[in-house]
């Protein structure tokens, strides 16, 4: 039971990097790939349909931590307040930028919430390389973080370029990729949390909570696995390349 | 303000914040969820338009409820590390249940339906805003299975100086949820169908051509406002069964959790009578009734202010434990928490999640005030569809 919860723990963190990487990414790209309102546009709505779905196996990790890990859970989120915190405003201000860009006329709002998606999107990238630094160092905060930071922004910018190649060719970029280097570069952008995962896995593990909780969390959740694996496939098998053309007006 | 109150207020800043957009998230989505299925099986056009004009609302509603969701989450571990530790094992299962049995479901259909338009089949297309509605009530069950806990905390036990899970069973029909859950979809659903009265009633009383869409539109919201005043005000009192039962105290020399208790019955009973008294009798001429609008456009914003009351009542009233008679908010703060950390975060989320706040009450409100002709959720293909600029958006 412990270890099928860590899995589980692993597959949303790591699953999390995996997808909402490139929208991080993408969000980082989006003033130098969409050089016009047309082409951020354009941009935007080739990741839009897949974001909801994404961020959501974050808010997953965080469940987890609570429900299967509530010692770890107090431990990390305290012991990284600053980075929790800058990481919190800017995945809000990122999803602001998104849902409201297009709720109002006029190019100067869709423009400057362009902006806002992109810096927030930067906010994400280096919070997060800071965090990894940081609980790989035993909590503590440091300069070292910064390139951290830097390594996660061009992981994930780079899983973001391929993405927007894979979902329109030669569109974006100018670039084609296929199914293959998507799947590679979503392993690059989680190898960092892969590699803090497999370091840290005996001091999780260590504040697992007692077997009656985890087993009422196995009855409540494992039946619904297919379900939630399998609205996940639906949004792929939905919004993925090779389908109908777009018909009707992105909503972000 | 020491660091306690800070904490305090962050939290009760991003509660009632999160509170104000999930009731209306829960009022709404059962309404556009009947519209879309009456559209799919009757093919009435109207209620096409109404499911994708009210579902935009919605739509943009959801996005505070989000956001401020995700300050909840997470604030527990910055702040309150102190609950977790003692009371993780039994408090973090509903949570981690919520977050993975219903809101994961539920953020990855909104997703497909929100983009599906015209793009799914119109029957598994329905299906998807039926598991959004359903995942959110399945959410509000387990929030609110979590709070009752907190208020009292039934089926775990003490071992050892921290709470363990007894017996799951008890967790799940603690009397502080089973009459409280009920009384918050009643809220729920009195919110929904007061933006739906509210907001046909204005564009009524503008002289709107889209009479028939307001008609019908208003009808309904007077009716799930009638049926959620019953339901709110009937379990409300309900609760002051287990309340004597469980917390004795709660209103006694605590003026904060006697006033809003006081003002939220007082806006509960106006309700009650004026919907079923009033409104529901006449809701077949309603429409017609010019005079009557702007009464309707005026009662709209009170059941939010009922419900942040409500929760004022439910919170303050619980004070100083943070688990009733087992755990004090004070030894539940993160042990070296200091000022200087709470007043950063308390003035970053408050500044963006108020300026985020008021912009996303004026999106909806120009939503409302723009009618049904310039929804862009779910822009029919073709021509007469999307305007020439946003014809870019196509040659994707």
């Amino acid at each position: 039971m412990d270890i099928l919860w860590f899995g589980v723990f692993a597959v949303l963190v790591l699953g999390y990097f995996a997808l909402e990487g490139f929208d991080i990414g993408l969000g980082m790209l989006l003033p130098f790939l969409g050089r016009t309102q047309e082409g951020r546009d354009r941009i935007v709505a080739a990741m839009a349909p897949f974001v909801l779905a994404n961020e959501v196996w974050l808010v997953a990790v965080a469940g987890v931590l609570f429900g299967a890990y509530p010692r770890a859970e107090g431990e990390v989120l305290f012991g990284l307040y600053p980075l929790v915190v800058a990481l919190l405003v800017s995945w809000i201000l990122r999803d602001a930028g998104l849902w409201f860009r297009r709720r109002a006329d006029g190019r100067a709002w869709r423009a400057g919430w362009d902006w806002i998606i992109c810096l927030a999107s930067y906010g994400l990238a280096f919070g997060w390389g800071a965090a990894l630094v940081a609980l790989a160092s035993g909590m503590s905060i440091t300069p070292l973080g910064l390139a951290g930071g830097a390594a996660v922004a061009a992981a994930l910018a780079f899983h973001g370029w391929t993405f927007v190649s894979w979902r329109l060719p030669g569109r974006v970029t100018g670039a084609r990729r296929g199914g293959t280097a998507l799947l590679v570069s979503a392993c690059v952008a989680a190898a960092p949390a892969a590699a803090l995962l497999a370091g840290s896995a005996p001091w999780i593990m260590d504040r697992t909570a007692p077997a009656d909780t985890l087993s009422v969390l196995s009855i409540m959740i494992l039946p619904l696995a297919p379900v939630m694996l399998g609205g996940q496939v639906w949004v792929w098998r939905t919004f993925g390349p090779g389908r109908a053309p777009e018909r009707t007006l992105s909503f972000f | 303000m020491d660091v306690l109150d800070l904490a305090r207020t962050q939290f009760a800043v991003t509660g009632s914040l999160h509170f104000l957009f999930v009731v209306l998230t829960l009022g709404l989505a059962p309404l556009v969820a009947i519209m879309q299925t009456l559209w799919t099986f009757r093919g009435n056009p109207v209620h096409e338009r109404m499911a994708r004009f009210w579902g935009q609302i919605y739509v943009i509603n959801y996005a505070l409820g989000i956001m401020t969701g995700l300050v909840m989450e997470f604030q527990f571990g910055l702040s309150w590390s102190g609950l977790s530790h003692y009371a993780g094992d039994v408090f973090g299962a509903p949570l981690a249940v919520e977050t993975l049995g219903a809101f994961f479901l539920e953020s990855t259909f909104l997703g497909l339906w929100i983009f599906g338009w015209h793009r799914l089949p119109p029957k598994l297309h329905l299906a998807c805003i039926w598991i959004v509605t359903l995942t959110a009530y399945a959410s509000a069950f387990w929030i609110m299975a979590a709070n009752a806990f907190l208020q009292n905390p039934a089926g775990a036990v003490d071992r050892g100086g921290h709470l363990e899970l007894a017996d799951f069973g008890a967790l799940l029909t603690n009397p502080m949820l089973t009459f409280a859950l009920p009384h918050v979809i009643g809220a729920a659903l009195l919110t929904g169908g007061c933006v739906l009265m509210g907001a046909s009633a204005y564009q009524l009383f503008r002289g709107s051509a889209e009479r028939e869409f307001f008609t019908k539109s208003l009808r309904l919201g007077v009716v799930v406002a009638a049926v959620g005043a019953v339901v709110a005000v009937a379990f409300g009192f309900a609760q002051f069964g287990p309340l004597g039962e469980f917390q004795p105290d709660k209103f006694g020399g605590k003026p904060l959790a006697g006033a809003g208790l006081g003002f939220m019955i007082l806006i509960g009973e106006l309700f009650q009578f004026v919907v079923l008294f009033f409104l529901l009798p006449t809701v077949r001429w309603l429409p017609r009734w010019r005079w009557a609008h702007p009464i309707m456009m005026m009662l709209t914003p009170l059941p939010f202010l009922a419900a942040i009351l409500g929760w004022l009542a439910r919170e303050a009233g619980r004070q100083p434990w943070l688990i009733y008679g087992k755990l004090t908010v004070a030894d539940a703060m993160s042990p070296g928490l200091t000022s200087g950390m709470v007043t950063t975060s308390l003035v970053a989320f408050t500044a963006v999640l108020g300026l985020l706040a008021v912009a996303d009450y004026l999106l909806i409100a120009r939503t409302v005030r723009r009618g049904p002709a310039a929804v862009t959720l779910g822009v029919p293909p073709g021509p007469g569809g999307p305007a020439p600029e946003r014809a870019t958006a196509l040659s994707l």
